[in-house]
Protein backbone atom coordinates (compact mmCIF):
# COMPACT_ATOMS: atom_id res chain seq x y z
CA UNK A 1 0.00 0.00 0.00
CA UNK A 2 2.74 2.54 0.80
CA UNK A 3 4.69 2.12 -2.71
CA UNK A 4 6.05 5.62 -2.70
CA UNK A 5 9.95 5.48 -2.57
CA UNK A 6 12.94 7.33 -1.37
CA UNK A 7 14.98 9.86 -3.47
CA UNK A 8 17.99 10.87 -2.62
CA UNK A 9 19.38 14.56 -3.90
CA UNK A 10 22.70 15.26 -2.29
CA UNK A 11 23.25 13.99 1.14
CA UNK A 12 19.64 14.48 2.04
CA UNK A 13 17.10 11.45 1.22
CA UNK A 14 13.41 12.91 0.64
CA UNK A 15 10.23 11.05 -0.02
CA UNK A 16 9.67 10.12 -3.60
CA UNK A 17 6.76 12.66 -5.10
CA UNK A 18 2.75 11.83 -4.59
CA UNK A 19 0.71 10.76 -7.98
CA UNK A 20 -0.36 14.19 -9.29
CA UNK A 21 -2.73 14.74 -12.89
CA UNK A 22 -0.87 15.37 -15.48
CA UNK A 23 -2.02 18.42 -16.03
CA UNK A 24 0.03 19.70 -13.21
CA UNK A 25 4.05 20.53 -13.97
CA UNK A 26 6.05 20.00 -10.68
CA UNK A 27 8.70 22.41 -9.60
CA UNK A 28 11.66 21.89 -7.34
CA UNK A 29 12.64 25.27 -6.50
CA UNK A 30 10.75 28.78 -6.11
CA UNK A 31 12.24 30.43 -8.29
CA UNK A 32 10.50 28.38 -11.00
CA UNK A 33 7.22 28.81 -9.28
CA UNK A 34 5.22 31.79 -10.63
CA UNK A 35 4.45 33.69 -8.47
CA UNK A 36 3.37 37.40 -9.15
CA UNK A 37 4.09 40.59 -7.22
CA UNK A 38 1.09 42.55 -5.99
CA UNK A 39 -2.29 41.52 -5.87
CA UNK A 40 -3.65 41.83 -9.19
CA UNK A 41 -5.99 39.08 -10.82
CA UNK A 42 -3.20 37.07 -12.08
CA UNK A 43 -1.39 36.87 -8.84
CA UNK A 44 -4.70 36.22 -6.82
CA UNK A 45 -5.28 33.73 -9.37
CA UNK A 46 -1.29 32.14 -8.78
CA UNK A 47 -1.85 32.34 -5.22
CA UNK A 48 -5.57 30.25 -4.98
CA UNK A 49 -3.90 27.57 -7.60
CA UNK A 50 -0.83 27.17 -5.11
CA UNK A 51 -2.59 26.95 -2.01
CA UNK A 52 -4.84 24.81 -3.39
CA UNK A 53 -2.00 22.59 -4.53
CA UNK A 54 -0.46 22.76 -1.15
CA UNK A 55 -4.27 21.71 -0.03
CA UNK A 56 -3.86 18.69 -1.83
CA UNK A 57 -0.55 18.07 -0.27
CA UNK A 58 -1.86 18.36 3.20
CA UNK A 59 -4.37 15.35 2.44
CA UNK A 60 -1.86 13.26 1.22
CA UNK A 61 0.06 13.61 4.07
CA UNK A 62 -2.45 13.26 6.65
CA UNK A 63 -3.73 9.86 4.78
CA UNK A 64 -0.03 8.85 4.46
CA UNK A 65 0.78 8.76 8.12
CA UNK A 66 -2.60 6.95 8.71
CA UNK A 67 -1.31 4.34 5.97
CA UNK A 68 1.82 3.91 7.62
CA UNK A 69 1.30 4.54 11.31
CA UNK A 70 -1.34 1.81 12.08
CA UNK A 71 -0.12 1.74 15.46
CA UNK A 72 -0.61 4.80 16.48
CA UNK A 73 -3.70 6.19 19.20
CA UNK A 74 -7.06 6.12 18.26
CA UNK A 75 -7.44 8.98 18.84
CA UNK A 76 -4.06 10.57 16.97
CA UNK A 77 -5.70 8.64 13.88
CA UNK A 78 -9.60 9.71 14.39
CA UNK A 79 -7.67 13.62 14.12
CA UNK A 80 -5.50 12.25 11.12
CA UNK A 81 -8.65 11.31 9.33
CA UNK A 82 -10.66 14.27 10.44
CA UNK A 83 -7.72 16.43 8.90
CA UNK A 84 -7.88 14.72 5.34
CA UNK A 85 -11.33 15.59 5.09
CA UNK A 86 -10.54 19.18 5.86
CA UNK A 87 -8.02 19.00 2.97
CA UNK A 88 -10.24 17.83 1.04
CA UNK A 89 -12.50 20.48 1.49
CA UNK A 90 -10.25 23.04 1.36
CA UNK A 91 -9.07 21.86 -2.09
CA UNK A 92 -12.55 21.74 -3.56
CA UNK A 93 -12.98 25.28 -2.06
CA UNK A 94 -9.96 26.32 -3.70
CA UNK A 95 -10.74 24.68 -6.72
CA UNK A 96 -14.33 26.46 -6.78
CA UNK A 97 -12.84 29.83 -6.13
CA UNK A 98 -9.94 29.58 -9.04
CA UNK A 99 -12.91 28.53 -11.34
CA UNK A 100 -14.89 31.33 -10.86
CA UNK A 101 -11.59 33.74 -11.42
CA UNK A 102 -11.01 32.13 -14.73
CA UNK A 103 -8.62 29.89 -13.51
CA UNK A 104 -7.92 26.37 -14.22
CA UNK A 105 -5.97 23.45 -12.30
CA UNK A 106 -2.79 23.14 -14.04
CA UNK A 107 -2.53 26.62 -14.50
CA UNK A 108 0.65 27.24 -12.93
CA UNK A 109 3.62 24.96 -11.48
CA UNK A 110 2.93 23.50 -8.21
CA UNK A 111 5.47 22.16 -5.42
CA UNK A 112 5.26 19.06 -3.56
CA UNK A 113 8.25 19.89 -1.17
CA UNK A 114 6.53 19.90 2.39
CA UNK A 115 5.55 16.09 1.39
CA UNK A 116 9.26 15.33 0.06
CA UNK A 117 10.50 16.41 3.15
CA UNK A 118 7.52 15.17 5.83
CA UNK A 119 7.00 11.44 4.09
CA UNK A 120 11.01 10.94 4.59
CA UNK A 121 10.80 10.98 8.21
CA UNK A 122 10.33 7.71 9.68
CA UNK A 123 8.40 8.08 12.81
CA UNK A 124 4.81 9.75 13.44
CA UNK A 125 5.63 12.49 16.57
CA UNK A 126 8.21 14.04 14.15
CA UNK A 127 5.67 14.73 11.32
CA UNK A 128 3.36 16.00 13.11
CA UNK A 129 6.73 17.93 14.60
CA UNK A 130 6.99 18.88 10.83
CA UNK A 131 4.19 18.99 8.94
CA UNK A 132 1.26 20.43 11.49
CA UNK A 133 3.41 22.32 14.43
CA UNK A 134 5.99 23.79 11.98
CA UNK A 135 4.97 23.70 8.13
CA UNK A 136 0.94 24.47 9.14
CA UNK A 137 1.45 26.97 11.87
CA UNK A 138 3.47 28.77 9.21
CA UNK A 139 0.86 28.55 6.82
CA UNK A 140 -1.31 30.36 9.78
CA UNK A 141 0.99 33.26 8.95
CA UNK A 142 1.50 33.18 5.89
CA UNK A 143 -2.34 32.76 5.23
CA UNK A 144 -3.51 35.41 7.93
CA UNK A 145 -1.70 37.93 5.84
CA UNK A 146 -2.79 37.00 2.80
CA UNK A 147 -6.52 36.82 3.80
CA UNK A 148 -5.75 41.11 4.69
CA UNK A 149 -4.11 41.52 1.43
CA UNK A 150 -6.72 40.07 -0.91
CA UNK A 151 -9.41 41.70 1.46
CA UNK A 152 -7.37 45.31 0.70
CA UNK A 153 -7.79 44.20 -2.50
CA UNK A 154 -11.59 43.84 -2.48
CA UNK A 155 -11.53 40.13 -3.20
CA UNK A 156 -14.16 39.52 -0.45
CA UNK A 157 -14.63 36.29 -1.93
CA UNK A 158 -11.30 34.72 -1.67
CA UNK A 159 -10.50 36.62 1.56
CA UNK A 160 -13.62 34.44 2.82
CA UNK A 161 -12.33 31.37 1.76
CA UNK A 162 -9.01 32.30 3.56
CA UNK A 163 -10.64 32.88 6.72
CA UNK A 164 -12.82 29.60 7.06
CA UNK A 165 -9.33 27.54 5.50
CA UNK A 166 -7.28 29.10 8.38
CA UNK A 167 -10.08 28.03 11.20
CA UNK A 168 -9.80 24.70 10.35
CA UNK A 169 -5.62 24.59 10.18
CA UNK A 170 -6.22 25.74 13.48
CA UNK A 171 -7.07 22.80 15.30
CA UNK A 172 -4.61 20.66 12.50
CA UNK A 173 -1.83 22.63 14.63
CA UNK A 174 -3.63 22.52 18.45
CA UNK A 175 -4.17 18.63 17.85
CA UNK A 176 -0.42 18.15 17.08
CA UNK A 177 0.91 20.58 19.58
CA UNK A 178 -1.42 18.16 21.93
CA UNK A 179 -0.44 15.23 20.59
CA UNK A 180 3.51 15.42 20.76
CA UNK A 181 2.70 16.44 24.68
CA UNK A 182 0.76 13.78 25.20
CA UNK A 183 3.37 11.17 23.62
CA UNK A 184 6.28 13.03 24.77
CA UNK A 185 4.79 12.29 28.31
CA UNK A 186 4.16 8.57 27.61
CA UNK A 187 8.07 8.29 26.17
CA UNK A 188 10.74 11.11 26.56
CA UNK A 189 12.24 9.99 23.54
CA UNK A 190 9.86 11.37 21.01
CA UNK A 191 11.14 14.50 21.84
CA UNK A 192 14.74 13.57 20.82
CA UNK A 193 12.54 12.40 17.46
CA UNK A 194 10.92 15.95 17.42
CA UNK A 195 14.31 17.90 17.69
CA UNK A 196 15.74 15.64 14.88
CA UNK A 197 12.74 16.10 12.89
CA UNK A 198 13.16 19.88 12.93
CA UNK A 199 16.73 19.77 12.48
CA UNK A 200 16.31 17.55 8.99
CA UNK A 201 13.60 20.49 8.25
CA UNK A 202 16.06 23.52 8.88
CA UNK A 203 18.83 21.26 7.09
CA UNK A 204 16.76 20.16 3.76
CA UNK A 205 15.60 23.82 3.75
CA UNK A 206 18.96 25.06 3.96
CA UNK A 207 20.25 22.95 1.10
CA UNK A 208 17.19 23.72 -1.33
CA UNK A 209 16.79 27.94 -0.66
CA UNK A 210 19.15 29.66 -2.25
CA UNK A 211 21.12 32.11 0.02
CA UNK A 212 20.08 35.31 -1.48
CA UNK A 213 17.36 37.03 -3.37
CA UNK A 214 16.14 35.80 -6.52
CA UNK A 215 14.35 36.46 -9.51
CA UNK A 216 11.29 33.55 -10.34
CA UNK A 217 10.02 32.18 -13.97
CA UNK A 218 8.04 35.17 -14.42
CA UNK A 219 10.38 38.03 -13.44
CA UNK A 220 9.22 38.52 -9.83
CA UNK A 221 11.86 39.52 -7.26
CA UNK A 222 11.73 37.14 -4.74
CA UNK A 223 13.81 38.30 -1.68
CA UNK A 224 15.98 36.29 0.13
CA UNK A 225 14.65 33.59 2.34
CA UNK A 226 15.56 35.29 5.67
CA UNK A 227 13.80 38.54 4.70
CA UNK A 228 10.55 36.52 3.41
CA UNK A 229 9.48 35.42 7.09
CA UNK A 230 5.58 36.74 7.20
CA UNK A 231 4.23 38.21 9.81
CA UNK A 232 3.35 36.08 12.94
CA UNK A 233 -0.05 35.30 13.28
CA UNK A 234 -0.26 35.61 17.15
CA UNK A 235 -4.17 34.93 17.63
CA UNK A 236 -3.97 32.09 15.93
CA UNK A 237 -1.15 30.79 17.28
CA UNK A 238 -2.73 31.21 20.45
CA UNK A 239 -5.62 29.50 19.87
CA UNK A 240 -3.36 26.37 18.51
CA UNK A 241 -1.95 26.55 21.90
CA UNK A 242 1.44 27.95 21.25
CA UNK A 243 2.62 29.49 24.56
CA UNK A 244 3.73 32.45 24.75
CA UNK A 245 7.34 31.46 25.19
CA UNK A 246 6.92 29.66 22.04
CA UNK A 247 5.26 32.89 20.73
CA UNK A 248 7.68 34.77 21.55
CA UNK A 249 10.53 32.90 19.68
CA UNK A 250 8.85 33.00 16.93
CA UNK A 251 8.25 36.11 16.85
CA UNK A 252 12.11 37.18 17.88
CA UNK A 253 12.33 34.48 14.32
CA UNK A 254 10.19 37.39 12.56
CA UNK A 255 12.02 40.52 13.88
CA UNK A 256 9.21 40.86 16.20
CA UNK A 257 6.58 41.65 13.32
CA UNK A 258 2.77 39.85 14.03
CA UNK A 259 -0.21 40.71 12.37
CA UNK A 260 -1.51 42.20 15.54
CA UNK A 261 1.83 44.92 16.78
CA UNK A 262 -1.11 46.79 19.04
CA UNK A 263 -0.80 43.42 21.55
CA UNK A 264 2.08 42.13 22.36
CA UNK A 265 2.91 38.92 24.22
CA UNK A 266 3.36 39.08 27.66
CA UNK A 267 5.62 37.08 29.88
CA UNK A 268 3.18 35.62 32.59
CA UNK A 269 3.85 37.08 36.20
CA UNK B 1 -33.52 -16.68 16.69
CA UNK B 2 -31.74 -13.58 18.03
CA UNK B 3 -28.00 -12.88 18.02
CA UNK B 4 -26.92 -13.39 21.83
CA UNK B 5 -24.55 -10.86 23.40
CA UNK B 6 -21.12 -12.24 22.97
CA UNK B 7 -21.93 -12.58 19.06
CA UNK B 8 -23.01 -9.33 18.93
CA UNK B 9 -20.23 -7.63 20.67
CA UNK B 10 -18.13 -9.95 18.27
CA UNK B 11 -19.90 -8.57 14.95
CA UNK B 12 -19.33 -5.14 16.06
CA UNK B 13 -16.06 -5.45 16.61
CA UNK B 14 -15.52 -7.22 13.29
CA UNK B 15 -17.31 -4.34 11.40
CA UNK B 16 -15.11 -1.97 13.12
CA UNK B 17 -12.05 -3.74 11.92
CA UNK B 18 -13.40 -3.62 8.62
CA UNK B 19 -13.49 0.21 9.21
CA UNK B 20 -10.37 0.82 10.24
CA UNK B 21 -9.08 -1.61 7.01
CA UNK B 22 -11.32 0.61 4.68
CA UNK B 23 -9.81 3.76 6.49
CA UNK B 24 -6.36 2.67 5.95
CA UNK B 25 -6.83 1.15 2.28
CA UNK B 26 -8.52 4.72 1.23
CA UNK B 27 -5.46 6.43 3.09
CA UNK B 28 -2.81 4.61 1.56
CA UNK B 29 -4.33 5.16 -2.14
CA UNK B 30 -5.00 8.87 -1.82
CA UNK B 31 -1.44 9.82 -2.29
CA UNK B 32 -0.87 7.36 -5.44
CA UNK B 33 -3.95 8.01 -6.97
CA UNK B 34 -3.38 10.76 -9.39
CA UNK B 35 -6.89 12.84 -10.12
CA UNK B 36 -7.47 15.67 -7.77
CA UNK B 37 -11.30 15.38 -7.42
CA UNK B 38 -10.53 11.22 -7.03
CA UNK B 39 -8.32 12.39 -3.84
CA UNK B 40 -11.18 15.37 -2.38
CA UNK B 41 -13.75 11.90 -2.47
CA UNK B 42 -11.28 9.67 -0.87
CA UNK B 43 -10.50 12.48 2.01
CA UNK B 44 -14.28 12.73 2.66
CA UNK B 45 -14.51 8.51 3.07
CA UNK B 46 -11.27 8.26 5.17
CA UNK B 47 -13.11 10.93 8.09
CA UNK B 48 -16.74 8.44 7.11
CA UNK B 49 -14.70 5.31 7.57
CA UNK B 50 -12.66 6.50 10.83
CA UNK B 51 -15.97 7.28 12.29
CA UNK B 52 -17.65 3.98 11.58
CA UNK B 53 -14.66 2.53 13.24
CA UNK B 54 -15.24 5.19 16.11
CA UNK B 55 -19.20 4.60 17.07
CA UNK B 56 -18.71 0.82 16.54
CA UNK B 57 -15.30 0.92 19.01
CA UNK B 58 -17.46 2.39 21.70
CA UNK B 59 -20.18 0.08 21.19
CA UNK B 60 -17.79 -2.80 22.01
CA UNK B 61 -17.36 -1.34 25.03
CA UNK B 62 -20.96 -1.58 26.03
CA UNK B 63 -21.04 -5.23 25.03
CA UNK B 64 -18.80 -6.68 27.28
CA UNK B 65 -15.73 -5.89 24.92
CA UNK B 66 -12.97 -3.15 25.40
CA UNK B 67 -13.07 -0.11 24.06
CA UNK B 68 -12.80 0.23 20.08
CA UNK B 69 -11.96 -3.36 20.67
CA UNK B 70 -11.48 -5.08 16.99
CA UNK B 71 -11.74 -8.64 15.35
CA UNK B 72 -10.08 -9.87 12.46
CA UNK B 73 -12.70 -11.17 9.86
CA UNK B 74 -12.63 -14.37 8.56
CA UNK B 75 -9.72 -15.42 6.21
CA UNK B 76 -10.78 -15.52 2.77
CA UNK B 77 -13.00 -12.20 3.79
CA UNK B 78 -9.31 -10.77 5.18
CA UNK B 79 -8.03 -11.95 1.68
CA UNK B 80 -10.44 -9.63 -0.05
CA UNK B 81 -9.67 -6.87 1.49
CA UNK B 82 -5.75 -7.42 1.13
CA UNK B 83 -6.40 -7.65 -3.22
CA UNK B 84 -8.74 -4.93 -2.79
CA UNK B 85 -6.22 -2.56 -1.02
CA UNK B 86 -3.30 -3.66 -3.34
CA UNK B 87 -5.42 -2.51 -6.69
CA UNK B 88 -3.44 0.07 -8.58
CA UNK B 89 -5.15 2.30 -10.70
CA UNK B 90 -8.12 4.75 -10.15
CA UNK B 91 -10.46 2.81 -12.27
CA UNK B 92 -9.84 -0.79 -10.73
CA UNK B 93 -9.30 1.17 -7.40
CA UNK B 94 -13.33 3.02 -7.38
CA UNK B 95 -14.43 -0.57 -8.85
CA UNK B 96 -12.92 -2.84 -6.24
CA UNK B 97 -14.05 -0.35 -3.66
CA UNK B 98 -17.32 0.74 -4.53
CA UNK B 99 -18.97 -2.04 -6.33
CA UNK B 100 -18.00 -4.75 -4.80
CA UNK B 101 -17.00 -4.15 -1.15
CA UNK B 102 -18.81 -1.63 0.08
CA UNK B 103 -22.57 -3.33 -1.37
CA UNK B 104 -21.56 -6.90 0.23
CA UNK B 105 -20.65 -4.68 3.15
CA UNK B 106 -23.94 -2.94 3.14
CA UNK B 107 -25.76 -6.67 2.77
CA UNK B 108 -23.39 -7.89 5.67
CA UNK B 109 -24.62 -5.33 8.04
CA UNK B 110 -28.63 -5.22 6.84
CA UNK B 111 -28.41 -8.88 7.42
CA UNK B 112 -27.08 -8.31 11.48
CA UNK B 113 -30.53 -5.32 11.45
CA UNK B 114 -32.54 -8.61 10.65
CA UNK B 115 -30.46 -10.81 13.37
CA UNK B 116 -30.58 -8.77 16.26
CA UNK B 117 -32.82 -7.87 19.34
CA UNK B 118 -34.74 -4.88 17.92
CA UNK B 119 -35.07 -3.04 21.25
CA UNK B 120 -32.26 -5.06 23.61
CA UNK B 121 -29.97 -3.66 20.67
CA UNK B 122 -31.46 -0.81 19.56
CA UNK B 123 -27.65 1.28 20.68
CA UNK B 124 -25.64 -0.96 17.83
CA UNK B 125 -29.09 -0.54 15.24
CA UNK B 126 -28.71 3.26 15.47
CA UNK B 127 -25.20 2.85 14.62
CA UNK B 128 -25.31 0.68 12.22
CA UNK B 129 -28.10 2.76 10.25
CA UNK B 130 -26.06 5.52 10.34
CA UNK B 131 -23.55 3.56 8.27
CA UNK B 132 -25.47 2.19 5.70
CA UNK B 133 -26.57 5.64 4.82
CA UNK B 134 -22.84 6.89 4.71
CA UNK B 135 -22.02 3.78 2.56
CA UNK B 136 -25.23 4.73 0.16
CA UNK B 137 -23.94 8.27 -0.22
CA UNK B 138 -20.23 7.40 -0.66
CA UNK B 139 -21.11 4.74 -3.63
CA UNK B 140 -23.17 7.94 -4.95
CA UNK B 141 -19.76 9.53 -4.64
CA UNK B 142 -17.51 7.70 -6.70
CA UNK B 143 -20.33 7.56 -9.57
CA UNK B 144 -20.43 11.06 -9.60
CA UNK B 145 -16.68 11.35 -9.22
CA UNK B 146 -16.46 8.65 -12.55
CA UNK B 147 -18.96 11.13 -14.49
CA UNK B 148 -17.55 14.24 -13.93
CA UNK B 149 -14.00 13.00 -15.01
CA UNK B 150 -15.25 10.24 -17.30
CA UNK B 151 -14.24 7.90 -15.83
CA UNK B 152 -15.06 4.48 -17.50
CA UNK B 153 -16.54 2.01 -15.05
CA UNK B 154 -14.11 -0.86 -13.70
CA UNK B 155 -15.24 -4.76 -13.81
CA UNK B 156 -15.80 -5.48 -10.41
CA UNK B 157 -17.13 -8.90 -11.10
CA UNK B 158 -14.98 -11.26 -10.34
CA UNK B 159 -14.20 -9.51 -7.05
CA UNK B 160 -18.10 -8.99 -6.39
CA UNK B 161 -18.73 -12.84 -6.53
CA UNK B 162 -15.09 -13.89 -4.49
CA UNK B 163 -16.75 -11.61 -1.92
CA UNK B 164 -20.31 -12.58 -1.89
CA UNK B 165 -19.06 -16.28 -1.66
CA UNK B 166 -18.39 -15.38 1.75
CA UNK B 167 -20.98 -17.06 3.91
CA UNK B 168 -19.07 -15.14 7.26
CA UNK B 169 -17.02 -12.22 7.77
CA UNK B 170 -17.25 -13.04 11.95
CA UNK B 171 -14.68 -15.82 13.10
CA UNK B 172 -16.51 -18.38 15.20
CA UNK B 173 -20.18 -17.46 14.86
CA UNK B 174 -23.24 -19.57 14.76
CA UNK B 175 -25.07 -17.05 12.89
CA UNK B 176 -23.95 -16.44 8.78
CA UNK B 177 -23.98 -12.42 9.07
Amino acid sequence: MTDIGYVTAGTIRLRANPARDPCFTVVYRDADMHEHAGAGQVARREMVHRHMSNEITSLDIAAQCLAEFPEAPWGLRLELARQCWDESRHVGALHRRLQAMGGRKGEFPISVFEWNITCAIDNLVGRLATQNRTLEAGAMDVVGALRRSVHDAGDEETARVLDMILTDEIQHVRFANRWIKTLAAVDRRALLKVAMAVRFLAETNAAFLPSGPEVNAVGTLLEAPTDRIPPVNIEDRRLAEFSDDEIREILRQAGFRSLEPETPVERPA
Amino acid sequence: MTLLVDERGRRIATFRWIAVRLMETVAGWTPTTPEMEVKQVFGRHIWDFAQHADALGKRTFELRLPEQHSIPPTEPYHNVLTQVAALRGTVERLAGLYDAVLPGLEARYQRYLQLTDAVLDEPSIVIVERILTDLARQRRDADRVRRSLTIAPGDPGELRMTEAAIADVCQVTATAV
